[in-house]
């Protein structure tokens, strides 16, 4: 389609630049520098600060015409050690952008050779510091989300394997205890569950999570896990950095919690990956590569289905049984389900979103009967989401537009984000607000959609969207 | 290449860095590792796309607009309100490797027949003009062939920062737009004034639009909150240009002085003696006695109605500290509001302001005792807050969450202001949300849980 018409119309996607940004505010203490020019950075901070309604540590190398010509190393060079001076943050993420790569330097080497220059003067010792390379003229927000972490990988997790070899050696559990597959499937194998719940203590599980998890998500996936007796290293950990909570500190410099630098440098000696989300499906070979680990990938966790089969799963990873009160939120979702799908009879669903909103929400939502109708997303990675969409295709809210205003039996519900708000009003559409950026929502950080809670809430949001319009139609007549 | 921004529009009299400094330089850029500003296209986008006939088309890679397009504040009225749309030729690689002028001579041909506008603006910004498109050219041709005036606008970030952008705008529409056609003859009173640098956020326009025509003047044009293209190509036949709190948009006057002979002055809406005082100067251009008297007497009236609606809000808030942090104009304009309300105000942000911005506050400070502050990071802010004991700041968004993090009220009166300030209503309403905010029993209750 943007072939045809050569132009973004109220785009859906975002820079692969953000999307790098955002992995880099999951950690713990960290400030994010971007290599630029201001403008680029400050539009990023403009919007982070509106939907996470946070301060944001997002910096800028300040790149002017002359350094964007002739190089801009020293500006990058001079900007670490101008916040680590002046913030003093445990870590600082670096991302390129468009103006940064355009003339082709390597600022990889750039990276490099800063590291090197920091170490020798030995003033910097507890300062981390991680490179992704993210010119937005190539690829998307889930790239860079992907990339970025990728990066924080390759920084901490290889570089200090060998010194780290032993840190939990009273920890360790055997290996053989997790089978080795990396998708994981619904089996029949009947596990004689609880049994050797004592033999296995510790298990430390790292968890790579999609952007589409709101901080709610993440924290209650933590929970969960938690109550596994599985202790998550969480990459990026957006639930505990961005759920907007005042710290103990008041106004901070730098992010409030996130993951812990020394959590990522240990990540090889943790016992498994899980990683979740169809976006991040293509860091199941490096991931497991360089953590050296069993790796178990979820294309998401939301509908009773696809959360039942994560149970299934924490159960034979933990050797533990599922706890009651998750059995509990089971039987909530199966009534959910009943008491809301007279709503969803016959309701025609569109759906603008990043890639995994769109495979979560439309599996919920094909559970309870909504006919999951045109699907507008940001990438090609949707060839195994064909089935579920009549309509499914990459482009820009204008097309969403375009695409519901020429259906046929009309749209009852649309779920996007905050930019197809004008949209959905002129056709006159409920919406249900979702995903990035939300700027005229507040409190999008306590929305759950995950596991079979957030599933429920999800019915429910829907629902009552759909009843207020029914409750219209019936004063008009 | 294009990277060339006007000389002249760095050799701006009015702005005084550069007087003291003698140099033609951009006002300050920032260092690297600085938080950070916006850049040359923030800034002119900020002042052209509130015109909302027109189609706003940022050429460059999808950061420049993707991430942050549809969240300005600017209130429109009228059926076409196209800028609610965000555009972006979204440069990606193929298009560096083999140039993108087609791609976007096509886009803004298709998306100009989708949506039929009166004009198309083109933003460049940093990668374009670095591998030297010629967005001029596209301009030029795209311009005859669609009939409507197609403007080029040379924004890109590496420039500069958000006032130079605010100027490339003005340039922008002085060039290509203003005096372009002309205006029926029964649009025109006796007396017709432009606004510049007023874009109308939360309905402030429709406040002082309401003031002007209580006093029986014409608002000809606004420059460029609820804009329509032709009001603004038929600007040149006002009587007098009223800048509003845009010291980057008297360049535009000051062009439109010397092509068309129209005198300009600068004035403020915020707050009820700047009002007034704005209304007595609009009189005044005009040098006729008829309306001087006609003003005088609304402003006496006015002045009566208001004091009367502000005087619970003063009873309160007389004698309570306030430090404002915006900069620029508001450096000044909104202490007068303040003094209006009995408040005072103990420190105010001049980073971005002028030396003539520095002049007027003092102007306002009766006893000399407000702390021009400059350096306004967060932990300053809160340091200053502290020390001088303020009870509330006022400041843009970005400082929202380092106050209220720390526990100090705080108001909105930037761009997200969530109420009109302005003109006679505005200063009532600003009067309200302040001693709302300071009435607020959450910062007790979570003081004392913490
Ligand atoms: S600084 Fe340049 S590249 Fe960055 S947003 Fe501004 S115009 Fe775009």
């Amino acid at each position: 389609m943007e072939n045809i018409k050569n132009i973004e119309i109220n785009p859906l996607k975002t820079s692969s630049s953000l999307g790098a940004v955002i992995v880099f505010l999951g950690i713990k203490n960290a400030v994010v520098l971007m290599h630029g020019s201001q403008g680029c950075a400050s539009f990023d901070k403009v919007t982070l600060t509106k939907h996470y309604r946070e301060n944001i540590p997002v910096y800028t190398t300040a790149l002017n015409e002359l350094g964007a010509i002739l190089g801009g190393s020293s500006y990058l060079k001079a900007g670490v050690k101008n916040i680590a001076d002046k913030i003093n943050p445990a870590f600082i993420g670096i991302t390129s952008t468009g103006l940064s790569e355009v003339n082709g330097e390597d600022i990889h080497a750039t990276f490099n050779e800063l590291k090197k220059e920091l170490k020798e003067s030995g003033d910097y010792d507890n300062l981390s510091l991680a490179y992704v390379s993210t010119p937005d003229y190539d690829g998307n927000f889930e790239e860079g989300y992907k990339n970025a972490i990728l990066s924080l990988l390759q920084t901490f997790c290889i570089d200090d394997r060998e010194n780290l070899a032993g840190a939990y050696n009273n920890e360790t559990i055997d290996k053989n205890n997790i089978r080795n597959i990396s998708d994981y499937k619904n089996n029949d194998k009947n596990k004689d569950n609880g049994a050797k719940d004592k033999d296995i203590k510790n298990i430390r599980a790292n968890v790579f999570c999609p952007f589409s998890f709101t901080a709610m998500d993440f924290l209650e996936l933590r929970d969960l896990l938690e109550d596994f007796g599985i202790t998550p290293v969480m990459i990026p950990d957006l639930g505990t950095s961005m759920d907007g909570h005042l710290d103990e500190n008041g106004y901070l410099q730098t992010t409030s919690g996130g993951t812990d630098i020394e959590d990522l440098k240990k990540a090889g000696l943790n016992n498994l990956n899980i990683i979740i989300g169809s976006s991040l499906k293509s860091l199941i070979a490096p991931v497991k590569k360089i953590t050296g680990l069993n790796t178990y990938y979820f294309s998401n966790v939301s509908g009773l289905k696809n959360t039942d089969l994560f149970f299934k799963f924490l159960e034979e990873i933990s050797l533990r049984k599922t706890p009651e009160r998750y059995k509990r939120q089971k039987r909530q979702l199966m009534d959910a389900y009943l008491d809301t799908h007279f709503y969803f009879l016959g309701k025609n669903i569109a759906i603008a979103e990043g890639i995994d909103i769109l495979d979560s929400f439309s599996e919920v939502l094909s559970e309870v009967g909504a006919n999951i109708k045109i699907g507008v997303t940001t990438s090609k990675a949707y060839e195994n989401l064909k089935n579920r969409f009549e309509i499914l295709t990459e482009g820009d809210i204008d097309l969403f537009g375009e695409l519901i205003e020429n259906d046929g039996n009309g749209i009852d519900l649309v779920i996007s984000n905050s930019n197809a708000g004008y949209t959905a009003e002129k056709i006159g559409v409920p919406i249900l607000k979702a995903g990035f950026p939300l700027i005229d929502r507040i409190g999008h950080n306590f929305k759950h959609y995950i596991l079979y809670k957030g599933s429920a809430n999800l019915v429910y949001e829907a629902a009552n969207l759909l009843m207020s319009v029914n409750e219209k139609l019936m004063e008009e007549v | 290449m294009q990277l060339k921004v006007k000389e002249e529009l760095f050799d701006e009299p009015t702005c005084e860095h550069n007087i003291q400094k003698k140099e033609k330089k951009a006002c300050k850029t920032a260092v690297p590792g600085s938080s950070t500003g916006g850049c040359a296209l923030d800034g002119a986008y900020i002042v052209l796309s509130p015109i909302r006939d027109a189609l706003h088309v940022v050429h460059g890679p999808i950061n420049c607009l993707g991430n942050s397009y549809n969240q300005r504040t600017s209130e429109s009225k009228g059926n076409e309100t196209f800028y609610m749309y965000g555009m972006t030729s979204s440069i990606n690689e193929n298009d560096l490797i083999f140039g993108s002028e087609d791609k976007l001579k096509k886009g803004i041909v298709y998306a100009v027949n989708k949506f039929n506008p009166k004009g198309v603006f083109i933003y460049n910004t940093c990668v374009p003009a670095l591998t030297g498109e010629d967005i001029g050219g596209v301009a030029r041709e795209l311009t005859e062939k669609l009939n409507i005036p197609v403007v080029p606008v040379q924004s890109q970030g590496f420039s500069g920062g958000k006032n130079l952008g605010n100027k490339i705008a003005g340039d922008a529409l002085f060039e290509y737009v203003i005096g372009k056609k002309e205006p029926n003859i029964d649009i025109l009173t006796d007396y017709n004034i432009n606004l510049i640098g007023e874009y109308n956020i939360k309905g402030e326009l429709f406040l002082i639009k309401k003031a002007l025509s209580d006093n029986g003047i014409n608002l000809l044009s606004n420059i460029t909150g609820n804009a329509t293209m032709e009001e603004i190509m038929y600007s040149h036949k006002a009587g007098l240009n009223v800048v509003v709190c845009s010291k980057a948009l008297v360049y535009l006057a000051r062009k439109m002085e010397e092509k068309y002979g129209i005198p300009f002055i600068e004035e403020s809406f915020f707050g009820l003696s700047s009002t007034n005082n704005a209304m007595l100067h609009i009189a005044e251009s005009f040098k006729d006695a008829k309306l001087i008297e006609k003003v005088k007497k609304n402003i006496e009236s006015k002045t009566k109605i208001i004091r009367k609606e502000i005087e619970p809000y003063k009873k309160f808030l007389t004698g309570k500290r306030v430090l404002l942090y915006t900069g620029g104009v508001k450096s000044w304009s909104l202490i007068s509001a303040l003094n209006d309300l009995g408040m005072k105000v103990i420190a105010t942000g001049v980073k971005k302001s002028t030396e003539e911005d520095k002049n007027r506050i003092k102007e306002f400070d009766a006893n000399g005792n407000i702390i021009m502050l400059d350096n306004g990071n967060p932990v300053n802010l809160i340091k200053m807050i502290k020390d001088e004991q303020a009870d509330i700041l006022l400041a843009g968004g970005r400082n929202q969450y380092t106050a209220i993090k720390s526990l100090i009220p705080f108001l909105d009166v930037n761009q997200e202001r969530s109420n009109s300030y302005t003109s006679y209503e505005g200063i009532v309403h600003l009067g309200r949300q302040i001693y709302l905010e300071l009435n607020s029993p959450v910062y007790d209750v979570i003081r004392k849980a913490n």
